[in-house]
């Protein structure tokens, strides 16, 4: 991806997880189901201490006209960021694709910091993590309908006073 | 690295179950905020007490939380800055440039030599003002401690003045300057501009030692700091906490030095750290780093090259920059850490919006350590522990 290069860490993927495709400007897709494996194999043995940061995104399904395509239907991606803390930092990003009907595996047993960080992207973008100690909105009300950073939501639609 | 494991290694669980705790214990509930001036903002916290120690401390926020994340959505690449100025509104240039290093990155505009040097003098002068009004806040948080703390607080506002009086003669603003856009910066240097903040470093420098004596040279100031909040380095990190918080803690981990932006890979930074990991330890960081950022920005002051201070075209329109997709990350190391922002191109107005940002807020990760380390501590230091790790709340909430 842009900004963020790293091939030791596209090297350890495809050798250790037979991931083959590397996107030119995004970061290669990891299987959900080896998502923890792969958090606690970078923090244990390759220095990756340093929980850096997790952005979700809303993906609305794309409807195709071609008759042999059948588009894509509406998912989320959520992107993980690992550092190593020392000399000639090194940053591994990786994104997770979760169906919009399905869970993310959470990472707070690994990482203290993934806690507040994966309440912040449920409460703005809808993503559910599986075995999440303490699931709850942490930005918005409880009463809060909805989740503001999805793409179908209007960035006019009302809501009720703060309370 | 097991969170349960560095929890008992502090011997703290966040998420104590009251039920469990001590039945004959007396438990009292405190709401500290979100109005309260020393919690730097609209946090606030739920203190459990048994007698004046915190059993657990639960923490709330969203007070400020003013969208910008989709307010970004909606602007066009150009049209940003102004919005992220109220980020972090103490050191808005750091914010500033972390955004549109990130959009230069998904963009691919190239920035020119004579920016770059500007943004390093600004990042410094930024960090300067910065640490200033921390020393500043944490005095007057210690409060009763020094006599009232506003004889250090003031001294502080008075130093940080004049390096806003040098972003006003530069910008035209005092606080949100807007001065940096795609491909470089609005505002050049002005004739006489160097001279000024030459002089306004030496004041800042001779002064530097008279703040260590109303700080971390006084006897009460040390009695309130030192063992006080103490932060292990490996819960740090796997908080991601990162800047002065970070090492205090004894990790050696500084971007400017170890993930170079601007012009630092041509500049020896000399990386300050600290073993204790407690309040006096960010103090003493806090207040290094701001003698090491007058040693950089005089270092580099005299020697700006001449030239473009953008590299990219004269704005026209709001829609000019355009990116189909494609994702980028691009950081630095503000006065509070690392300064992220995480981009995905191929939004509305045909491109000219970003799809999604993502600002990555080294506050909150700091804010995330105080139900760890607040446990155990008396109700008094409640406040010291909170100011010492330096959030600020408008960067927390976004």
């Amino acid at each position: 991806m842009k900004g963020v290069d790293n091939p030791e860490f596209h090297e350890l993927l495809k050798s250790r997880f037979g991931i083959e495709d590397f996107p030119k400007d995004a970061p290669p897709f990891v299987p959900a189901s080896r998502h923890r494996a792969l958090t606690g194999l970078l923090a244990s043995e390759h220095g990756y201490t340093l929980y850096d940061f997790l952005v979700a995104s809303h993906w609305p399904a794309v409807v195709s006209k071609k008759e042999d395509d059948p588009g894509d239907p509406e998912h989320y991606e959520v992107t993980t960021g690992l550092r190593i803390p020392a000399r000639g930092s090194k940053l591994a990003v990786w994104r997770v694709r979760v169906e919009i009907d399905g869970t993310m595996p959470s990472i707070v047993d690994l990482f203290a910091g993934a806690d507040w960080q994966e309440r912040e992207q449920f409460d703005l973008v809808g993503v559910r993590f599986s075995r999440h100690p303490d699931m709850r909105r942490i930005m918005l009300p409880e009463d809060w309908d909805g989740h503001p950073l999805r793409r179908d939501y209007a960035i006019d639609t009302p809501h009720p006073p703060w309370r | 690295m097991d969170a349960i494991a560095s929890a008992i290694r502090v011997g703290i669980d966040p998420h104590l179950d009251l039920d469990e705790y001590d039945p004959a214990a007396d438990l009292m509930v405190l709401n500290f905020g979100p109005q309260h001036p020393s919690t730097h903002g609209v946090l606030r916290l739920k203190l459990y007490l048994d007698g004046e120690t915190i059993v657990k401390a639960d923490t709330f926020m969203g007070y400020l939380h003013r969208g910008k994340e989709k307010l970004a959505e909606k602007l066009t690449y150009a049209q940003i800055t102004p919005i992220v100025d109220k980020i972090d509104y103490v050191a808005p240039m750091t914010t500033e440039q972390g955004v549109n290093m990130a959009y230069e990155a998904l963009l691919g505009i190239e920035v020119p030599r004579r920016a770059l040097y500007l943004r390093t003098i600004l990042a410094e002068l930024q960090r300067i003002a910065s640490h200033l009004l921390w020393v500043a806040t944490m005095s007057i948080d210690l409060g009763g401690a020094l006599g009232g703390g506003t004889t250090v607080f003031m001294h502080c506002f008075r130093e940080r003045e004049s390096i806003l009086d040098l972003f006003e003669e530069l910008t035209g603003c005092r606080f949100h300057y807007n001065t940096h856009c795609i491909g470089g910066n609005r505002h050049d240097i002005t004739a006489g501009w160097p001279k000024k903040v030459k002089a306004t470093l030496d004041v800042i420098d001779s002064r530097t030692a008279e703040y260590e004596s109303l700080t971390t040279g006084h006897r009460v100031f040390r009695e309130r700091m030192v063992g006080v909040g103490v932060l292990p380095g490996d819960l740090a990190l796997e908080l991601g906490i990162t800047g002065p918080n970070l090492r205090a803690s004894g990790v050696d981990y500084d971007l400017r030095r170890d993930a170079p932006f601007h012009i630092y890979d041509e500049l020896d930074v000399q990386v300050q750290t600290e073993k204790a990991g407690d309040c006096f330890a960010r103090t003493l960081v806090r207040i290094r780093e701001m003698r090491e950022s007058i040693r950089i920005v005089r270092e580099i002051i005299d020697s700006v090259p001449e030239g473009p201070i953008n590299g990219a075209k004269p704005v026209k329109s709001p829609t000019q920059f355009k990116a189909k997709g494609g994702q980028a990350y691009a950081c630095l190391e503000g006065p509070r850490g690392e300064v992220g922002t995480y981009v995905i191109g191929g939004g509305d107005n045909r491109g000219a919006s970003p799809y999604r940002v993502k600002f990555r807020s080294p506050s909150m990760h700091a804010l995330s350590a105080l139900p760890y380390i607040l446990p155990g501590h008396s109700i008094s230091d409640c406040v010291a522990v909170l100011g010492s790790l330096d959030p600020i709340l408008g960067e927390v909430d976004r």
